[in-house]
């Protein structure tokens, strides 16, 4: 199983950040190729491993730079609202400086502040190893 | 928050209780006002809807009679 450590300054002040690529995922990018459509370009983006998310979220707007179409909806609960209904898009997620890639259906929804513009969920965290360094400050994730 | 798939979700509410009699678990791929078929998996059902219709907006639905809500526990979240 590869892995792959990230050391962060102030781990536990920033939390653990990752460089993550966003693109469409492969279902879409065979549709567009026989189609004879454009394969828009990957993103990248600064994501935080979440453990408290029970999916990955990408920031509002990311999926149309993306050129992502919904494909499912769902419903969030939050600290302040319940009952949300968010749009659903399957995308592509490749952690940077390592193979790992991973596809997932990842929820669109508004996350407060620029810098951080995905939240890695227990949904991809589901399908690997997720080691939290603190006292060297530094994560592990392994897929 | 607003949905782009009011019209697919219009036709599930509208199809749920026979889809729920005939279907329960499954999942639905709902495309407007059609729906296109009944799968296992919500990866199957996905993967139908871009060979079917492309990157367009489509609907894969699990058929349930209660709506799962998922759960952030993160202030990070702007809803």
């Amino acid at each position: 199983m590869p892995s792959f450590t990230v050391g962060v300054p102030n781990l536990e002040a920033a939390g653990p950040c990752v460089k993550v690529s966003l693109a469409v995922s492969s279902a879409a990018e065979e549709a567009l190729r026989k189609r004879s459509e454009a394969i828009p370009n990957p993103m990248q983006v600064l994501a935080l491993i979440d453990t408290g998310a029970m999916a990955t979220v990408i920031q509002t707007g990311v999926a149309q730079q993306l050129g992502l179409k919904p494909v499912g909806i769902t419903w969030i609960q939050t600290p302040a609202s319940s009952d949300v209904l968010c749009d659903k898009y399957l995308v592509r997620v490749a952690f940077m400086d390592s193979p790992t890639t991973v596809e997932s259906t990842v929820v669109e929804a508004p996350l407060r502040g620029v810098s951080i513009q995905c939240l890695i969920g227990r949904d991809i965290l589901a399908q690997g190893i997720f080691i939290y360094n603190g006292p060297v400050n530094q994560f592990t994730l392994s897929f | 928050m607003a949905t782009m798939l009011e019209q697919e979700l219009a036709t599930y509410q509208k199809q749920r209780e026979r889809l729920l009699e005939i279907a329960r678990g499954k999942y639905v791929l709902i495309s407007k006002d059609q729906i296109l078929g009944i799968f296992d998996t919500e990866a199957d059902a996905i993967r139908q809807g871009y060979q079917q219709l492309g990157n367009v907006p489509f609907l894969a639905k699990q058929i349930v009679e209660i709506e799962p809500v998922q759960n952030f526990v993160s202030q990070l979240l702007a809803v």
